[in-house]
């Protein structure tokens, strides 16, 4: 039984010889990679309205959402990997949302449940309510219904989870948390009456171009491809160096923020470029 | 004494816990097999409380039970006009839709110009539609009503979730599967259209009604 297992995971575009079949599977990793991460997504505990109630009800016991990896709700934002936008979305309680938002830690999902979440719903044009939060935050899956029962919105999360389960850490277009540098905070409103801070216009038209060119919201640059066996040397030759001026430093950190600050450089280059025009 | 309360309150607790290990034994292996013993399961009948098992056991939903609107058209072996709409493209739903989700385009003769009885187009945005059940309500022609399809999450809200025409048109047949009685009320109150279903009703209540009778005399005699 064992060996038709195997054999379903040698079907990729890498043959492996025939007396090896019994003994080696060829698999992405991509597979264990979200596998992992969409069997652990804790949500952030926070309610906004009626919907939150239904959320209240999908993580009880009688439906218990802890049974796809959703575990258990954390209060805070440093500790969750989901935001579910659980209710009516207004002027005012846009402000906290986007910054929970910039506080949790990448990657990060939101999924907006219910209508008033989605699109506004019957206060769509109302004069205190957000008319969807997608007009602010990068929504991941839209969970219909006023409110959505719990198993609709239960039906919402296992759509995540397969949106997770098609993201691939080679393929950093759909993914954009795995370039290298800084990530953007998404430019946190004020309370007015336009709801944008104006001295974020700069960031903010900049998030407009990339969404209206359907890239990813808040992305990256890509990080460039060099030579591994030239790292290996400058690797070496860091430590060299290093082992001079200053001891017990380690070598892969000081890669890492050499790296990192190249990046920052790259993007402020990039962004001087785009000011100049 | 103290703690009574408590341990009252406790006692509650207990018999549901056992009630649901009772609930667990009595349908140990046969859940889903047999005649309607998950819905009796999920039902009046059920006594423990326990997690329902989503994607692979749902709860059946109640007749009157609303979500998202859909459009009934006759039935595809409908013997005069299969495949056609009920809706005139009135357009009294979108009229009284409170948050106003429904957009009709009113059908035309493309030769004369004048306006026909069905729609060119029907959107609903479904992510703003507030499940309050107005438009079948007050359509005069009982040509929308609500379904009882939940499952309708997605990814994109401007793709998949301004539903047209074609994504709401749904046959008669489905609106009398998930809605027997209801719909069965509304036919009887139409009178016109399904006569074929309204003679096949009475004449089993006549048969019914026959077989009582029958059997009442033989006791009798």
């Amino acid at each position: 039984m064992a060996q038709t297992d195997l054999r379903a995971l040698q079907d990729t575009e890498f043959p492996v010889p025939e007396e090896l079949q019994a003994n080696i599977a060829i698999t992405s990793l991509d597979k264990i990679y979200n596998w992992s991460r969409r069997s652990s997504m804790w949500p952030l505990l926070f309610g906004l309205a009626c919907c939150a109630i239904e959320m209240i009800g999908t993580a009880a016991s009688r439906f218990d959402f802890s049974r796809f990896g959703f575990e258990v709700m954390r209060g805070s934002p440093r500790q969750s990997d989901l935001m579910i936008v659980s209710g009516t979305v207004t002027k005012k309680m846009i402000v906290p949302i986007v910054r929970l938002y910039n506080q949790m830690p990448e990657p990060k999902y939101v999924l907006a449940m219910g209508a008033c979440a989605s699109g506004g719903g019957p206060f769509k044009e109302g004069y205190n309510v957000v008319s969807g939060v997608d007009k602010y935050l990068p929504v991941d899956v839209y969970v219909p219904g006023c409110p959505p029962t719990p198993q609709a919105l239960l039906y919402g999360m296992i759509t995540l989870q397969k949106k997770i389960d098609g993201q691939s850490l080679a393929n950093l277009d759909d993914v954009p948390w795995y370039g290298v540098g800084p990530s953007e905070p998404t430019p946190v409103p004020v309370l007015g009456p336009d709801i944008i801070d104006p001295r974020q216009m700069e960031l903010i038209r900049e998030q407009a171009q990339q969404a209206a060119l359907e890239a990813p919201f808040g992305a990256r640059e890509l990080p460039a491809w060099v030579n591994p066996t030239e790292v290996a040397q400058e690797a070496t030759a860091v430590v060299e160096t290093q082992e001079g001026a200053e001891d017990g430093v380690d070598p892969a950190k000081a890669a890492r923020i050499r790296k990192r600050e190249e990046a920052m450089a790259r993007l402020a280059a990039r962004r001087a470029a785009k000011g100049g025009q | 004494m103290y703690g009574q309360g408590i341990a009252r309150g406790l006692l509650v607790t207990m018999k549901h816990i056992a009630r649901s290990y009772m609930d667990d034994i009595r349908y140990a292996g046969r859940k889903y097999s047999g005649e309607g013993n998950f819905g009796a399961r999920q039902g009046m009948q059920a006594t423990g409380s326990y997690t329902v098992q989503y994607p692979d056991e749902k709860i059946a939903v109640p007749e009157r039970f609303r979500f998202i609107p859909f459009l009934i058209v006759e039935d595809h072996d409908h013997p005069e006009r299969p495949g056609h709409d009920w809706c005139t493209s009135c357009g009294i739903c979108a009229k009284v839709c409170p948050p106003q989700c429904i957009w009709i385009v009113r059908g035309k003769n493309p030769q004369t110009g004048r306006p026909v009885p069905e729609p060119d187009a029907f959107y609903i945005d479904i992510d703003i539609c507030m499940n309050c059940g107005y438009c079948s309500e007050f359509c005069p022609f009982d040509a929308i009503k609500m379904d009882h399809d939940y499952e309708l999450a997605s990814y994109d809200r401007t793709s998949a979730h301004i539903f047209d025409k074609q994504k709401l048109s749904k046959e008669m047949s489905h609106w009398k599967r998930i809605a027997p009685t209801t719909a069965l009320e509304e036919m009887q109150a139409r009178g016109g259209w399904e006569h074929k279903d309204i003679l096949r009703e009475k004449a089993k209540a006549e048969r019914a009604a026959a077989r009582a009778r029958k059997s009442a005399s033989k006791q009798s005699s």
